[in-house]
């Protein structure tokens, strides 16, 4: 038993650690998703996370906690740069920003001596227990727990179900709507550094648009009412295509037809929350 | 008498079983980009790689054991070979791994089979500082930077080369570095570069980089792309008035049999660099090519021939050590013999490993004539 359980956890541990830096990234997006604005920039700011921490790693020696926290500052200014004047306009104008961000940020990865351009970034130290992990995880768990009955979290509630009632209100929407997708930028490149110290190698095709598509349907098909929604999402969706192997080249077709099958029969996600009239 | 038949088909399934239980498996793991984008390498080396099997297989096996490749889809991505990989390692135990299809990917995965003590044999990863990773990596793709100056240095002298352009994809790794090492190697004979044009990956409008490199009327046109848009830029220079005596010279991407197919005439003439090709008179790749082309209804390409050679190899290896069951110990005996292959005689000609496990295989200058790949000069 336990040598099953020991040959188990060496092949699969590598799976694991991806789910908890799936979930990262849902939550990510959910934390924009929760004050009503999309983000299509999560892949891109993992990226920059990434490449951070790992040029921290590789060019400075720095210790592993450093990189990570660079990692996650990076893209928490970036944000911050791109939030304030676009989170100052309501409806889509987030998303459209987002989307040409990811697209420049691909572009300069690829045009940068640094980064290794288009060969990307080798030899990556494998420094990411699973402990740092769940300790991210953690916290962050907690984090979103508390932010629930928070000011802050009420506030963002507020301007999703009507941001010009919580104006109204005395809800400063503009720097809250920034506050969200900057700590957002953060859990994205802290996401980002831990994955590129245990997957030994970056490249700027990984941060693409169609990443970008995949982290929304984390929180897509987990249900953003609540933020276990996301979790949800992106560990099945992490998950299922490994289970699904022993289909051989069914398996794609059988994942999609899965994620229809929820869409259609689940449409506020795996994870709805009944609302309190 | 029912009841005798009933002995008789259970001794039967008895025998059976002991008889599968006595010829062992030689299980091979190989993970390809067998989905997405990239599938179009990743099948054709899949396909390589079952087509050796299975004629080893059908003439006995390897000193009667039957080869076994576990096959599963990395689909081009870093995490999916690392899956597969320890996947292969822990729960399949195979005794070698073939693949991934992209070197992203094996700079990923390639570290877990080193320290594993794993052999992992690449056939399609031709980026600088793959086998760098450590002794257990093998592979048998020539890399371009070996075959591209030779390349440069006949074309240079057979056509009297003195100013030259390039066009390159600049987002790809694959054409970024096949434009690199043209680079140098154009610096190394002396040329003078009159014009450095890029693209990106899915353009299908050259017309602009065209007409700039045609205004400025340089001897030959460098070209780092892979085979749909290098097929494409030799079409629309020809429309574009840029003469057949202007010769494109390119890497990898040239050498398909798509490049005939889509640019016609237009490709004529067009120099590319390989080992192997398709119209390769020897006895060997005619055999291959022909089977190839029958169980799978279409021509191989040059990355199925690596693969199909990459099995072969790798079954010379086998051949030399005596298999004890010990899947680990095996792995490591298997990685010493494997090394010591030395003038295996394949489609893609003579091949042995170098010291640090790179191919060492002679490059062949090729060039389009009647619409088929011939070669330039050995």
């Amino acid at each position: 038993m336990t040598e099953f359980l020991m040959s188990f956890w060496q092949t699969y541990n590598t799976l694991f650690y991806t789910v908890l830096v799936h979930g990262m990234l849902a939550l990510s997006i959910y934390i924009t998703l929760a004050c009503g604005q999309l983000s299509l920039g999560n892949a891109a700011f993992m990226g920059i996370g990434a490449y951070t921490a790992a040029l921290f790693t590789l060019k400075l020696n720095a210790p592993f906690g450093l990189s990570l926290l660079a990692g996650g500052m990076l893209p928490a200014f970036v944000a911050l740069i791109i939030g304030v004047p676009t989170l100052r306009l309501s409806g889509v104008y987030l998303a459209m920003a987002t989307l040409g961000f990811g697209e420049v940020v691909r572009v300069v990865f690829l045009n940068m001596s640094i980064t290794g351009g288009s060969v990307g970034l080798n030899g990556v130290p494998p420094k990411t227990e699973l402990w740092h992990l769940l300790l991210v995880m953690g916290v962050l768990i907690y984090f979103f727990l508390k932010l629930k009955n928070s000011r802050f979290g009420r506030a963002l509630e507020a301007i999703r179900e009507d941001e010009v009632a919580a104006a109204v209100m005395g809800i400063k929407t503009t720097s809250f709507k920034v506050w969200a997708f900057v700590i957002g930028a953060f859990i994205a490149g802290v996401a980002g550094g831990l994955n590129a110290h245990f997957t030994f190698f970056l490249s700027p095709r990984e941060y693409g648009f169609d990443f970008a598509v995949d982290i929304l349907t984390f929180a897509i098909l987990g249900g953003t009412g609540t933020f276990w929604g996301p979790l949800v999402g992106s560990t099945i969706l992490t998950i299922l295509p490994e289970m699904l192997r022993f289909l051989g080249s069914y398996r794609l077709a059988l994942n999609g037809l899965i994620l229809v099958l929820v869409v259609v029969y689940l449409p506020n996600g795996i994870i709805t929350v009944k609302k309190k009239d | 008498m029912k009841i005798f038949i009933r002995i008789t088909v259970f001794v039967a399934f008895v025998l059976s079983l002991a008889f599968t239980a006595q010829a062992a498996e030689i299980k091979i793991g190989v993970t390809e980009a067998l989905t997405g984008p990239v599938a179009k390498y990743g099948v054709p080396i899949k396909n390589g790689f079952v087509l050796a099997a299975d004629e080893i297989n059908a003439a006995g096996g390897i000193k009667g054991n039957k080869i076994v490749l576990v096959i599963e889809d990395e689909q081009a991505k870093k995490e999916e070979a690392i899956n597969v990989f320890k996947k292969f390692i822990f729960q399949d135990k195979v005794l070698a791994i073939f693949g991934p299809t992209l070197s992203n990917s094996a700079f990923a995965s390639d570290p877990i089979a080193n320290k594993e003590k794993i052999v992992v044999f690449g056939t399609s990863n031709t980026a600088e500082g793959i086998t760098d990773i450590g002794p257990y990596v093998f592979r048998n793709s020539v890399a371009e930077a070996d075959i591209l100056p030779i390349v440069t240095k006949v074309a240079t002298k057979k056509l009297g080369l003195k100013k030259v352009a390039i066009i390159y994809g600049n987002d790809d790794s694959m054409t970024k570095s096949t434009y690199e090492i043209f680079l140098r190697s154009i610096k190394a004979e002396k040329l003078e570069v009159v014009d450095t044009e890029t693209f990106a990956k899915g353009d299908i409008d050259f017309s602009a980089q065209l007409t700039k490199i045609k205004s400025l009327n340089p001897d030959a046109v460098f070209c780092g792309a892979l085979v749909e848009e290098a097929s494409n830029i030799i079409l629309q220079a020809r429309k574009l008035g840029i003469p057949n005596k202007i010769r494109f010279i390119g890497g990898n991407g040239f050498n398909s049999a798509k490049l005939i197919e889509i640019g016609g005439a237009a490709a004529e003439g067009s120099i590319s660099g390989s080992p192997w090709f398709l119209d390769d008179p020897s006895k060997i790749n005619q055999t291959f090519v022909k089977a190839y082309t029958k169980k799978y209804g279409m021509a191989p390409d040059q990355f199925a021939a690596q693969a199909y050679d990459a099995l072969y190899i790798m079954a010379e290896g086998i051949k030399a050590i005596s298999l004890s069951g010990n899947v680990e110990k095996d792995r490591t005996t298997l990685r010493d013999a494997l090394a010591k292959v030395k003038n295996f005689k394949g489609v893609g000609g003579l091949f042995s490993f170098n010291e640090s496990r790179d191919a060492e295989q002679k490059g062949r200058v090729l060039y389009i004539k009647n619409g088929k790949f011939a070669i330039y000069a050995e």
